[in-house]
């Protein structure tokens, strides 16, 4: 992920750019974003993912809750649904259960995701739908501008936390660990390519993919999980990280500080294979696709 | 004697196998020719010693609702059935348990209870059946054996359903208890009937029609079946979860598929991920679940989404009353969410009409692109009626409003706005209709846009779309029954409560009264112009519900300014035919005194 330093050329950046064919994978509507904000590296990782692994745009439905993270459907070319704070992942659950065809993937914010959502997460990871889920944590609530979220560290100060926030933050990692997710790693906005290659591992993987990215709000936090601080504290998993060793998988998420890389994968029955199982032990014939009583 | 209407009241403890009974009871009739309408009633612990009662209605003609009046009363535990001797009427039949029971308080013996003009019948229901089978376990049958004698049930229908109802057991049980049924015939042979209960022959059954009994969440399910769902996600609650239970076992023999959810909310928002995703998608729940539900039906509706939710409604509010019938959910069901989201309400009124409205919402759902809630409650759900299929299936398979060809390039619009206010629709996968739905207020592409005139015309097609709703095909929205022309009072009905309201006004019009009602069927949206049409034709209007309230006089009034008599219960006890007849009496003497 360390990239040799060049001079770039605009000309040159462009055309690459223009050739490179991932530009189909993008909507019409430009972002919304503040500049700078990481959710901009979790785009173009995502229609480079999935401009690599060659998914046809109309087999792609990405869902999502309400939130800056959020608004992403809207700016891929791709089936989405912009669904309601906190619900990515049974909408997304839905979408995956009713034609297991498609490619799904959820997106989310740190509010979304473990604060309303909260109650969700555990299901969807213990079912292994195949689907992957990519959580975009900014540490703080940056659509409504600025409130604490259960991952704002101890000590930031927010608008509903002036005093201080005194919550001790909720370890994602461990949670998705323990939860039984079949797949969870985790990315940072400043690391781009490394960014863009586990989004494609976490879609290529069958089953429950979560991919955290720590990914800084550059207009409501000044302090905490900034550009600056993060670029200090990332680093990668050791070289020798077993990705099978569920118990290595927990105590590299303990660290202090956070990791980069593949933490943990495991090969399990989907959901949507589980239930092609019940069909047979019904004397049912599953079929695949599009779910329909016959 | 042609026709036939008789009611039996089997009563007794958890554990009596008083509902067991009342089952074979009512499948043999059905078997045998005859309408059935049963409803039981359970203790609302899970074990114990809770009364039980069994009713079941056998006429031949097509009648709506249970009795008041019983004709006969089987008493398995006289400490539960005395309760009930009040509900039999005169001359007709009581039968308990003769032999002494030392235990029993003094008074506490059927023998004490029976009121003149009711005929007793003591019969020794544990000394007959333990020397048939030598157990007492089967008393429950031996009544039954103790019936078929009295009143000539069909002994042959009863033979079959008992060793069909046993027939997963050991082969010796479906045998003893034939045994006992044998016995109790045999020991009804020494009485001398001297009620006046008799039964004629069954009913003529059409041919290239299905006669079967079922449940309201049995024909739920079949309709569910029948009309293709592809995906269902649920949470248990009572009354409700008994849909999800069969669906369970039906759907994956179908291929389609089932997920326990873990939350209702979860539950809705995945049968809106599959409505989406262009499965036919429902969910089933009671107003509690529904309460939590209701913010993503509002999501269904702004992002136009078809989906089923059946709701069985119990006593309420909050955790309530769950064992209980009641019509209190009208209001969340047709107003809840936040903002103008108008969707459809379908009520049921029988068994019959939750197969139908179960299969004619994804219709509905799929061809106006919205949410559709289907509302049974408690005793709607829970009660048998005999119903007749036709042999063919009734439901459209897809009514989806397809993309035409595009231009290329031309960007696909997800909400166009059309004459009929519904924009042709594109699923994922589907090549070239790539779009994203919201929640936010949207412009045709489905783009974020909260400018005033986007928002003014996407408020009318959400809404205006919905008016198609009132005249789709096949489907009753609102019905009148009786008497033509103007009438003295009119009785204004929905869900299960209609079935007693029809009764009233039967016996209404058997005293002279001039009398019509009307059920309304698709309470959102209201079918206004046929409501008025009726009650204009009314100088009285009575409205009866199973709640505080008045909930659908409310509706009706909110909307047509007409005043209304109410007439509200809330005991948790379906509606009584007596209670709706004097209301109507009063109604039309009020009116003959003015
Ligand atoms: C039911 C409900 N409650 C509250 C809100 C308001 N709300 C919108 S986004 C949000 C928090 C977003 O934070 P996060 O999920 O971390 O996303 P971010 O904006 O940081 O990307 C809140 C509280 C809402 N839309 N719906
Ligand atoms: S407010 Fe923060 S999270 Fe939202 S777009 Fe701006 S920088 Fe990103
Ligand atoms: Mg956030």
């Amino acid at each position: 992920m360390n990239e040799p330093l060049r001079p770039v050329y605009l000309e040159e950046k462009l055309e690459e750019i223009r050739s490179d064919g991932h530009l189909a994978y993008r909507s019409k509507s430009l972002p919304t974003w503040c500049p700078g904000c990481g959710y901009f590296s979790v785009s173009e990782g995502v229609t480079k993912a999935l401009k690599e692994l060659h998914i046809p745009t109309k087999d792609v439905v990405v869902v999502s809750g309400i939130g800056c993270a959020s608004r992403f459907p809207f700016f891929l070319e791709a089936y989405g649904f912009h669904t309601l704070h906190g619900r990515t992942l049974p909408v997304a659950t839905g979408v995956k259960v009713a034609n297991d065809a498609l490619t799904v993937v959820a997106v989310g914010g740190d509010g979304d995701g473990f604060a309303i959502g909260g109650g969700h997460i555990s299901h969807a990871a213990r079912r292994n739908v195949d689907m992957t889920y990519i959580l975009m944590d900014n540490g703080i609530y940056g659509l409504t501008k600025g409130q604490t979220s259960p991952t704002s560290a101890l000590g930031f100060k927010t608008s509903t936390t002036p005093y201080e926030n005194r919550d001790q933050p909720l370890r994602p990692l461990m949670m998705l660990l323990s939860y039984g997710a079949s797949w969870v790693a985790q990315a940072y906005a400043g690391h781009q390519h490394h960014l863009k290659d586990l989004i494609a591992q976490a879609i290529t993987h069958k089953g429950f993919s979560y991919l955290h990215v720590l990914s800084p709000c550059v207009t409501f936090d000044k302090t905490n999980m900034t550009y600056a601080n993060l670029d200090l504290q990332v680093r990668d998993l050791p070289e020798d990280h077993d990705s099978g060793d569920l118990m290595a998988a927990l105590t590299a998420a303990n660290a202090p500080t956070p990791a980069l890389g593949l933490f943990y994968r495991e090969e399990r029955p989907t959901l949507t294979e589980a239930m092609d199982e019940v069909m047979r032990a019904a004397g049912g014939e599953p079929r695949g696709g599009l779910a329909r009583s016959a | 004697m042609d026709s036939t209407d008789l009611q039996i009241i089997i009563c007794g403890s958890a554990g009596d196998g008083t509902i067991a009974a009342g089952d074979i009871l009512k499948r043999a009739m059905a078997r045998a020719g005859y309408k059935v309408i049963a409803f039981d009633l359970y203790p609302a612990e899970i074990r114990g010693f809770g009364k039980c009662v069994a009713r079941v209605r056998v006429t031949t003609e097509q009648v709506y609702s249970l009795k008041r009046r019983s004709d006969v009363l089987v008493s398995l535990d006289d400490s539960h059935a005395i309760e009930h001797v009040g509900e039999v009427r005169d001359f007709g039949a009581v039968i308990f348990e003769n032999a002494p029971i030392a235990r029993l308080r003094e008074g506490r013996h059927m023998s004490a209870h029976v009121k003149p003009g009711q005929v007793p019948y003591g019969l020794a229901q544990r000394e007959v059946c333990e020397r048939a089978t030598s157990s007492s376990r089967s008393r429950n049958i031996v009544v039954l054996g103790f019936l078929a004698r009295m009143y000539g049930l069909p002994v042959a229908a009863f033979h079959e359903i008992i060793a069909d109802k046993f027939k997963t057991k050991a082969p010796v049980v479906g045998e003893s208890n034939i045994r006992a049924f044998d016995a109790g015939f045999e020991a009804a042979t020494a009485y001398f009937k001297l009620d006046d209960v008799t039964l004629g022959p069954p009913s003529h059954v059409a041919e290239g029609a299905d006669t079967v009994m079922m449940t309201g969440n049995g024909a739920v399910v079949q309709g569910c079946l029948d009309a293709g769902i592809g995906s269902f996600f649920g949470y248990p609650i009572t009354p409700a979860t008994t849909i999800m239970e069969r669906l369970a076992v039906e759907m994956p023999k179908a291929g389609a598929r089932l997920l326990q959810t873990e939350d209702e909310i979860s539950a809705i928002a995945a049968t809106i991920g599959a409505g989406y995703a262009g499965s036919r998608a429902a969910t089933a729940t009671s107003g509690p679940g529904l309460a939590l539900m209701v913010e993503m039906l509002g999501l269904g509706v702004m992002a136009e989404v078809p989906c089923v939710i059946f709701v069985s409604q119990r006593g309420g509010p909050s955790t309530g009353m769950p064992t209980k019938t009641e019509q209190s959910d009208l209001n969340l069901a047709v107003f809840g969410g936040a903002g103008d989201a108008q969707r459809i309400v379908l009520a049921p009124t029988n068994v019959e009409g939750c197969y139908r409205c179960a299969g004619k919402a994804f219709e509905l759902a799929e061809k106006f692109q919205t949410p559709v809630v289907i509302l049974l409650d408690l005793y709607l759900s829970n009660r048998y009626e005999t119903v007749i299929f036709s042999k063919d299936n009734i439901f459209e398979p897809n009514c989806s409003k397809a993309v035409e060809k595009q231009d290329p390039g031309q960007a696909y619009q997800r909400f166009q706005l059309t004459d009929d206010f519904v924009s042709p629709r594109a699923v994922p996968g589907d090549v070239g209709g790539m779009h994203t739905v919201t929640g936010l207020e949207h412009n045709e592409l489905g783009r974020p846009s909260d400018s005033g005139e986007m928002h003014t015309r996407m408020s009318a097609k959400r809404h205006r779309k919905l008016e198609g709703a009132l005249a789709h095909g096949d489907l009753n929205i609102c019905k009148r029954f009786g008497d033509e022309g103007p009438v003295d009072v009119g009785i204004l009905a929905w869900g299960s409560t209609f079935g007693e309201s029809l009764e009233a006004m039967m016996a209404a019009q058997a005293e002279g009264i001039r009398c019509s009602a009307m059920k309304v069927v698709m309470l959102s949206p209201l079918p206004v112009d046929l409501i008025a049409g009726f009650l204009a034709d009314c100088k009285e209007v009575l409205v009866p519900e199973l709640n505080y309230e008045g909930q659908l006089a409310n509706l009706v009034s909110g909307q047509l300014g007409r005043p209304l008599s109410r007439l509200n219960r809330v005991t948790g006890a379906p509606m009584q035919v007596e209670e709706i007849l004097e209301q109507v009496r009063a109604l039309a003497k009020g009116r003959a005194a003015a």
